[in-house]
């Protein structure tokens, strides 16, 4: 009677362990690469750069992470601080001149940041893997009258690491007033879509 | 003996299935079969390991009684039986197979993962059926949810049959072994001897010898059985158990890590974001703030190639001096960057996959302002030379977007009227570019690849492709402008490969091979030893011994040793009664000629080599149903798997 | 370091002098079977029938017509046995054991140490053939080593030479260990076959690594590689003359005429091939495991991963895959005997291919043989 009560426990917990089992396995089969990065970054092959598919982040007043103490120097030459500009809001815009999404909605921003001018919205740009004579003629090319700040080891990219990093390029983070990163849209933005969220950002409503 | 009846015919299943390491008797004492079917009695007697006979033939009476309406499983009795036909060795074999086979067109044809190249070029060529292979996931085959289930479904089998052994060996740990069969001259190693002294201590003597030998030992009225050899069995856990460990390593780096691609150019360094990587893999569960935030710079890159002989042009070793900082804003530490020497920073291992050269090209546009300066770099489209090829994208030149294309060549020479590279140091660089204006197609949004020119919505430009030296330049037509080879630097890829798995797949693998070599070192063995009065005045001592069917060999030289030593203890000597005249001794060692009257040796025993192993086989295979009931060598809740394989019933 | 051409020479000489010396000894056990007389083979030991099933004392439970066979596993006493009837009469003295204990008529006699040497003068002559044989190429393959300044096995033709090596290496200790001195010819054939075309075909002359090759790991993965895959074909001529004799068994058995009966009595019986090619995939099986292991290790540490479905590497693991079947099978009543060997040599042909069809027919990062 002992004999079959204990192997009774036993099938039992043989049963719980190939449930695990199978199910672990299971588990394994499907973590193939994807997951959480998979919708920025297209697996692409061979040797390009990481592209981005849409997607747009709205951060409640109340959740909205510190953006970092960012420093640099423009393309111009001259010095820039992000913690300068607190009191503005600030569009913060990564992009590159070879980026093809990053070509397609440069005249958007260039026209959103003459619209926005007379207000306290302040533009950015964050140009990564360029050098200079290439950003700048991009610049010429759509008209872009905000500067922008030359990366090329990607150090502004990694101090976001913290908070928010960018996961891809274009990608456009929305900074309020107080600092705080109150939107992030990775993928190329357009004209009406980022237009409604500055504003919504300006307003201080949720 | 019988394993498992549930299901199916009960004598088939017998002689086809079996339990690993063990086998089933090919025929079965008739008071121990019973009808198929389900029954908590019956699982419960194959989790124990059933004990004695009686409660065998009790456990298969009483669902004989109930079954005698034909024996119907029910759904529960069909998962189970469906269980134990997946846990057992022949599927265990199916899926060997199968996933071998699984894994050959892996191998033949192109595969995503590994070169997207040669599968475009794949789909290129054959236009009909690239398709139909990649709707069978014939391009990505071991990603692919077929593959996934062979394996997924040879874990579960292997799972099913490894955990209840590893349950069942912890309980025969402080088990004794089984009592002695009673008839010791059935068993494979056997021999018998007479000796002087009384039964008892006899047995002692052997016993203490056996002891000494760290046999584990029982002893019953007039016999002793030892047993030794338990680390096979541990050896043969420890293998399959370490495989569902290498299982488990790589769904670890399968969820938790990610690889990624970069190329550097000399010069320049990157920071490990996603947005400066060429290429980037994650693992399910990885997000951006979970890569490390290390960064590289690469200083100098130099490669050395054999200059003479017949492997001129092979590369003789690469150098790459890179400076990394382990942290934004850490301090930067210097690093020889080789091949089968990577980089180890905060977990993350960097390689040095490959290297080319990248021509630095200027170009200024129609307003004369410089547009463009920057090394390209070209990608080698053959080793010997290091024939490189690349594209140049200008998209801010204006009035038109401009677009080159061409072949960097590190030293250069004019092959009967084709530019070819006949080595692969920079010796005579060389660069001759296509010429485009026009859209490229960038402004549109659409990505594309900085490695190919799509020249659809471009003109090319009446410039011939000139060979270009460093310094030279081509004005463009029209007043389009001007570009400029200005000189070449080299580039590096680098694989960054984060794999949490790494370190846990080493050591499973590691253990799975003890495990091996344990299993395949060790032997299960059984001895026993009996003694009782001879006819005489002597007494009588057999010693028999037991291994496992699929063991190679060897044990009969340690049998006849043990054997031999126990002889020697007890001051043995031939039995008495029994030896044939036509024995004969060899001189001297020592024992005195046997007294016996001998019978003449049976005729049919002067048989070869060959047929008497024909007639030991088919005499180990018929079992007197008292033979296997006496020899069962079942202590109270000893595993039936193994001791079906040991007990002489079952024989080979 | 630049190549030591004179010592290179040296090494192709030797090799060329190898395939000649086994040709020699391939004549020479040819001609003990032919022509070899059998001496009286080494006392058997008197672990026989009559002893102890005829003459048991009264007490003893006398199993009439059970017989005590001599245990097929002990190579070691039938391997020099022509196949022919075991002389109970003339070798029931049990000699002394190895151990210097007594043995006595109804024990199993240890297997005596003089006898391990064959009694045929063919024999004889054709092992130290063999032996001889296998110091030269021994040596070509050492004076390769040192005329190149690294170990020798970075291309096709120097792993051929090297599995070749080992696989005879394992010939000769069989033959000592086990008193498998019928398998010379056997072993030899493919041997001399595989260096033949790797000479003619194949060669290489010696030169240094691509950097990718420049690892102490070179030494651990593809000497492991090496001795296994020397192993597995030995295994491999076993198997193949296991199922031939298997097949005149049973044609014996049937009563049927079997044609090459000259030969196959000259063998031993076909389980005693069984057990030996078991034996000799043992061995093998670890070592490929091991050799795996090394190279997924060495693969991590210069690509990056450890595993990554390369051509060689999926081969290496679909033939571990099949003589992990064929282990299985070993343990799975109604597997064993000519399944297990037809899967063994299925397992033989995956290693095959994994060597000769993934190095020239499809390219992937393992391309190192050197060819093309």
């Amino acid at each position: 009677m002992t004999r079959l009560k204990r192997s009774a426990r036993q099938a039992a917990a043989a049963r719980v362990i190939r449930a695990v089992l199978v199910g672990s396995a299971v588990l394994a089969a499907t973590s193939c690469s994807g997951g959480a990065l998979a919708q920025y970054t297209p697996v692409s092959s061979g040797k390009s750069f990481v592209g981005g598919s849409y997607s747009s982040t709205y951060y409640r007043p109340g959740s909205r992470p510190a953006a970092p103490a960012l420093t640099g120097a423009l393309l111009t030459g001259q010095q820039f601080s992000l913690t300068a500009d607190r009191g503005s809001v600030v569009v913060l815009n990564f992009w590159a001149s070879w980026c093809a999404p990053c070509r397609r909605e440069a005249p958007a921003l260039a026209a959103l940041a003459r619209y926005f001018q007379r207000n306290p919205v302040r533009f950015v740009g964050i140009d990564s893997r360029d050098t200079v004579p290439s950003a700048e003629a991009f610049q010429r090319t759509f008209g872009v009258g905000y500067p922008s700040l030359n990366d090329p080891n990607d150090e502004i990219a990694l101090a976001f690491r913290g908070t928010l990093p960018p996961p891809a390029i274009p990608s456009t983070l929305l900074i309020d007033s107080t600092g705080h990163v109150a939107a992030m849209i990775v993928g190329g933005v357009s004209y009406s879509g980022l237009k409604a969220l500055i504003v919504k950002v300006l307003g201080g409503r949720s | 003996m019988t394993q498992d009846l549930a299901g199916g015919d009960p004598v088939t299943e017998l002689k086809e299935r079996a339990r690993t390491e063990g086998t089933v008797s090919a025929s079965v004492p008739s008071s121990s079969v019973a009808v198929a079917g389900p029954g908590d009695i019956r699982l419960g007697a194959r989790e124990t390991g059933a004990g004695e006979s009686a409660e065998r033939e009790l456990a298969a009476r009483v669902p004989a009684a109930t079954a005698g309406t034909g024996g119907r499983l029910g759904a529960v009795g069909w998962l189970r039986w469906g269980w134990r036909q997946l846990t057992s060795m022949r599927t265990a074999l199916v899926l060997l197979f199968l996933l071998a086979l699984a894994s050959i067109p892996g191998s033949v044809l192109p595969q995503t993962g590994i070169d997207p190249a040669a599968v475009s070029q794949y789909y290129a060529s054959h236009p009909g059926l690239a398709p139909v292979l990649a709707r069978l996931s014939l391009f990505d085959v071991f990603g692919a949810p077929w593959f996934a289930a062979i394996y997924l479904l040879l874990f579960t089998s292997l799972a099913g049959c490894v955990v209840p052994r590893a349950f069942r060996m912890a309980r025969s740990v402080r088990q004794p072994p089984p009592s002695a069969p009673r008839r010791l001259g059935r068993l494979p190693q056997a021999a018998s001897f007479g000796t002087a002294a009384d039964p008892e201590p006899a047995l002692e003597s052997a016993a203490r010898l056996l002891a000494r030998k760290r046999f584990r030992l029982r002893t019953g009225d007039g016999w002793v059985s030892a047993e030794k050899g338990y680390l096979h069995e541990v050896g043969n856990l420890l293998f399959h158990l370490a495989l569902l460990g290498l299982l488990g390593s790589v769904a670890l780096g399968g969820l938790f890590g990610y690889k990624a691609n970069r190329l550097l150019v000399a010069g320049q360094g990157f920071a490990n974001t996603p947005t400066a990587l060429d290429v980037f893999r994650p693992g399910r569960l990885v997000s951006p703030a979970d890569l490390q935030p290390f960064s590289v710079r690469l200083e100098r890159f130099t490669a050395s190639y054999i200059t003479s002989g017949v492997q001129r042009g092979q590369p003789s070793w690469f150098s790459a001096a890179i400076q990394y900082s382990a942290s934004y804003g850490g301090p930067e530490h210097s690093y020889d960057l080789r091949v089968n020497h990577p980089l180890i920073v905060d977990g993350v291992q960097v390689f040095l996959i490959g290297h080319g050269y990248a021509p630095v090209f200027k170009v200024t546009d129609r307003t004369g302002r410089v547009v463009f300066d920057q090394p390209v770099p070209f990608i080698p489209i053959e080793q010997s030379g290091l024939t490189s090829a690349g594209v140049i994208k200008v998209p801010d030149a204006s009035p038109e977007q401009l677009g080159f294309a061409g072949v960097f060549l590190p030293t250069a020479v004019d092959v009967s009227g084709r530019l070819a590279s006949a080595f692969p140091a920079a010796l005579f660089p060389r660069v001759s570019l296509v010429s485009y204006a026009g859209n490229l197609g960038l402004d549109s949004g659409q990505a594309q690849s900085v490695y190919s020119l799509d020249t659809s919505a471009m003109h090319r430009l009446a410039v011939p492709p000139v060979p270009l030296a460093p310094g030279q330049s081509i004005t463009l037509p029209n007043g389009l402008g001007k570009l400029t080879f200005t000189g070449y630097q080299q580039w590096i890829s680098l694989a960054i490969t984060y794999d949490p798995g790494q370190t846990p797949a080493l050591i499973s693998a590691l253990a799975a091979l003890a495990g091996l070599i344990l299993s395949f070192l060790v032997r299960r063995r059984r001895m026993f030893v009996r003694a009782y009065p001879g006819h005489d005045g002597r007494t009588v001592v057999e010693v028999a011994g037991l291994t496992r069917s699929d063991a190679a060999g060897g044990f009969e030289t340690e049998f006849a040793e043990l054997a031999s030593e126990i002889v020697h203890v007890l001051d043995g000597s031939a039995v008495v009664a029994g030896q044939p005249a036509t024995t004969s001794r060899s001189a001297g060692d020592g024992l005195p000629a046997p007294a016996g009257d001998g019978r003449p040796a049976p005729a049919g025993d002067r048989r070869p080599a060959v047929e008497q192993l024909a007639a030991e086989r088919s005499a180990a295979e018929q079992p007197a149903a008292e033979q296997s009931a006496a020899e069962q060598p079942l202590g109270a809740g000893q595993p039936a798997a193994d001791e079906a394989a040991l007990a002489q019933a079952e024989g080979e | 370091m630049p190549v030591n051409s004179g010592v290179a020479q040296a090494s192709n000489a030797l090799l060329v002098l190898t395939i000649v010396v086994y040709a020699l000894a391939m004549l020479a056990y040819a001609g003990d079977f032919a022509f070899g007389k059998r001496k009286t083979p080494a006392p058997v030991p008197a672990r026989l029938p009559e002893l102890v099933g005829a003459g048991a004392p009264a007490g003893f439970d006398a199993d009439a017509g059970h017989t005590f066979p001599a245990d097929p596993s002990d190579l070691s006493e039938l391997a020099d046995l022509s196949g022919r009837a075991a002389d109970p009469a003339g070798a029931a003295g049990p000699s002394a054991g190895a151990a210097g204990l007594p043995a006595l008529p109804g024990l199993p006699a240890l297997p005596d140490r003089r006898s391990r040497w064959p009694a045929s003068a063919w024999l004889r002559y054709a092992f130290l053939l063999t032996c001889a044989g296998l110091a030269a190429q021994a040596g070509a393959i050492l004076t390769r080593g040192l005329a190149e300044h690294r170990v020798p096995w970075g291309n096709m033709f120097e792993f051929i030479a090297a599995i070749t090596c080992v696989a005879v290496l394992m010939l000769t200790v069989a033959a000592v260990r086990f008193r498998a001195y019928y398998m010379g010819l056997f072993v030899l054939l493919p041997v001399v076959l595989a260096l033949a075309v790797d000479v003619v075909v194949i060669y290489t002359p010696a030169g240094e690594v691509v950097p990718a090759l420049q690892s102490y790991w070179l030494a651990i993965h593809v000497t492991g590689m090496l001795v296994s895959i020397g192993m597995f074909i030995f295994g491999a001529v076993v198997t193949v003359l296991f199922l031939l004799v298997a097949r005149h068994e049973r044609r014996v058995a049937a009563g049927l005429e079997s044609r090459s009966a000259g030969i196959m009595v000259q063998l031993p019986g076909s389980s005693v091939l069984d057990r030996l090619s078991y034996r000799a995939i043992l061995f093998a099986f670890p070592a490929w495991t091991f050799a795996v292991i090394a190279g997924a290790i060495w693969a991590d540490h210069a690509w990056g991963r450890y595993w990554g479905w390369d051509p060689k590497e999926t081969w290496s693991f679909i033939t571990w895959l099949v003589y992990a079947a064929f282990l299985h099978a070993r343990a799975t009543a109604g597997w064993r005997g000519r399944r297990a060997a037809y899967i063994q040599l299925t397992g033989f042909a995956c290693l095959i291919f994994n060597l000769v069809g993934v190095n020239l027919w499809i390219s992937g990062l393992h391309s190192y043989a050197g060819l093309g």
